[in-house]
């Protein structure tokens, strides 16, 4: 291997390394409430997007997800991601209270494309859900995410979520992926 | 004293008389949780009535189906080549599998794909495999297309279908409460469904969200957070000192505090109420409250005057059309689809103008996606009432305690308006009373003209 190639090579697991310690803060944030600095990751344009998820057949399975400006499970900018969050430190948020206990767990994080500005990133994840006395939800799907070097460190210009349920087995969904 | 054991043959379906009184204003909980009850439901309320299956939009081409639910039967609902619509049983006539296990999508044909028998999108059994060699043509093949459903009709783009073939037309069952409901979606443009059903599971029991969907004593409380200043989108409500908060606390001490300037209910809150035939009903403000729509112009043009009556356009309130379509003000409509006594599916049809300009298109797709469904700033603090409402139904002590809908009760003055039987008054319980009362009517009566007449609204409620 040349020099070039092992520079390169060194500068990926490098980036590897800052996207994934970048994750591993972001899900500590979720799991532990602390929303406040969970929405200081995302840039001031930052978009918010879960499609829904449809059973289809193999020939229409490009349609299997529903596109940005149709309907969607979360469909959030920046300031209504502010508003949940605001409306979570009311103490009248009655779906979070008591809270729900959650976990997030990330995996197969793979960059797509990297511009040296803007990176695009697909990672897997797992919502443990518990609430109340035996609720329990299990989210599992992909994120595509758009980070964005800034000052300071990586930020959220975009995300998508990708669940894989279709009809979304359950009550509600009031945390965050 | 001694608690009397039931004797073992003895039917709850023998009691439904006592299960909801119109004159106590009380439910028996029973009727959430009862197996037999829910059983009972499906075949007398679900294998009866005029269900809705999906808008005339999701079929743009030929052989665009959407499945719908029917009570427990799985239906495709299919654009013909002549541009009529069929809905059939999603149900080989073989054995019974289904032939289609997409829930939208475009077919040239429904294979089942067990041996193979292949259908038309007209649901005529086209091929049989072996039919020669092995069957020896021994059937007439159209003597097993696929089972269409006994009647099928829309109403200004609104597909229903019912399992009877007795049931009276759409437009007389839906009577002038229920098509007003579906007028208020109809009569803002050119309405077509925006891709994308809504659908999840809430582990309660379907009577409980369908009777919040008229219920406008709960949001400055249930929706509380979510009403505070700034949080939920759309332009801002107007203040109303509604109504007494005293010793409302909350478990820390603190006073509940209700939002009181952004309040959707309360004595300065002009309500109506409509009662309708068969158990249909609009619960909620009127125009002059300003309250839950986002952008209320398509009420004032002459199309809204001209298409619901000009006395009509002030009903701003939720309709709920019997059993279990919810209309909101956003524009849409939510199904809920029983599955078992403490297990319902939602579907929410989200509907837009498709003349209205990109931004608007944009506004209207957003404001939907943000408010309701299970993510919604409203609709996700909903859910774990009506599952907790559900669960303490289960107890032996705690089912014996009616639920209570009796606010305003006996003040209810009908006023029989062309047909419309209309209340106006101030938040009040009056439209879900009337769903229970039909409820049991429904679950009670064997002949259509005994529920027809038996839900004519009364003159005081």
């Amino acid at each position: 291997m040349s020099t070039v190639e092992q520079t390169s090579q060194l500068a990926n697991v490098i980036r590897q390394h800052e996207i994934e310690q970048f994750y591993f803060h972001e899900s500590g944030l979720l799991d532990d409430r602390r929303f406040d600095e969970w929405i200081d990751l995302f840039t001031e344009d930052a978009e918010y997007f879960m499609p829904i998820r449809r059973t289809m057949s193999g020939n229409d399975i490009g349609r299997e997800f529903t596109k940005p400006g149709e309907i969607a499970f979360f469909d959030d900018d920046k300031k209504l991601l502010a508003s949940r969050i605001k409306k979570l430190g009311t103490g009248r948020s009655w779906s979070e209270d008591p809270p729900s206990r959650t976990r997030h767990l990330i995996t197969n994080i793979t960059v797509l494309s990297d511009d040296g500005t803007e990176m695009e990133v697909r990672s897997n994840f797992h919502v443990y859900r518990t609430r109340l006395h035996r609720e329990l939800d299990n989210w599992v799907g992909h994120r595509v995410d758009r980070l964005r070097r800034q000052e300071g460190g990586l930020m959220i210009a975009h995300r998508v979520i990708y669940i894989d349920q279709t009809i979304l087995d359950s009550a509600n969904l009031s945390v965050f992926f | 004293m001694r608690r009397q054991l039931k004797g073992r043959q003895m039917s709850i379906l023998d009691d439904l008389e006592s299960m909801v009184s119109l004159s106590e204003g009380t439910v028996a909980r029973a009727i959430y949780s009862d197996q037999e009850v829910f059983d009972a439901e499906i075949e007398r309320i679900y294998g009866r009535s005029w269900l809705f299956l999906c808008h005339d939009s999701q079929l743009k081409e030929s052989g665009d189906f959407f499945e719908a639910v029917m009570g427990k039967d799985n239906v495709l609902v299919v654009r013909q080549k002549d541009g009529s619509v069929a809905a059939f049983l999603n149900s080989c006539t073989h054995r019974g599998n289904a032939v289609c296990r997409a829930e939208e999508g475009n077919a040239r044909s429904f294979l089942c794909t067990y041996h193979g028998w292949s259908f038309g999108i007209d649901g005529r059994l086209k091929g049989v495999p072996g039919y020669k060699d092995l069957y020896h043509s021994d059937f007439e093949k159209s003597c097993y297309d696929l089972v269409r459903i006994a009647q099928l009709d829309s109403y200004r783009g609104f597909w229903f279908g019912t399992h009877d073939a007795e049931a009276p037309a759409l437009q007389d069952f839906l009577g002038e409460a229920g098509r007003l409901g579906l007028d208020q979606i109809a009569s803002r443009g050119d309405m077509e469904v925006i891709p994308g059903i809504q659908k999840f599971v809430i582990k309660c029991n379907w009577k409980f969200a369908q009777d919040n969907g008229l219920d406008w004593y709960h949001p400055q409380v249930t929706h509380a957070s979510a009403m505070r200043e700034g949080i939920l989108p759309g332009p801002k409500r107007p203040s109303i000192e509604h109504m007494d908060q005293d010793e409302l606390t909350m478990q820390d001490g603190q006073a509940l505090e209700m939002a009181r300037d952004v309040g959707m209910s309360g004595t300065k809150f002009p309500n109506v109420a409509v009662l309708g035939e068969y158990g249909h009903s609009i619960g909620g403000p009127t125009t002059d409250a300003h309250v839950g729509e986002y952008d209320p112009s398509w009420r004032y043009g002459d199309r809204a005057t001209a298409e619901l009556g000009e006395d009509r356009t002030d009903i701003a309130g939720h309709p709920a059309i019997f059993p279990n379509i919810f209309i909101a003000a956003t524009g849409q409509l939510s199904l809920r689809i029983p599955r078992s006594p403490d297990e319902t599916e939602f579907w929410w049809f989200s509907f837009v103008d498709k003349n209205l300009d990109e931004r608007r298109r944009r506004s209207t797709v957003r404001a939907a996606n943000r408010v309701f469904g299970p993510a919604g700033i409203l609709e996700q603090d909903d859910g774990e009432n009506w599952a907790q409402s559900t669960m303490q139904t289960y107890g032996t002590a705690s089912r014996n305690v009616p639920v209570l809908i009796n606010m305003g009760l006996g003040r209810g003055e009908v006023r029989n308006e062309g047909g419309l039987h209309r209340i106006d008054t101030v938040t009040n319980e009056h439209p879900q009373l009337w769903m229970y009362h039909c409820w049991q009517k429904w679950m009670m009566c064997d002949s259509w003209d005994e529920l027809r007449s038996s839900t004519e609204p009364p003159e005081t409620i």
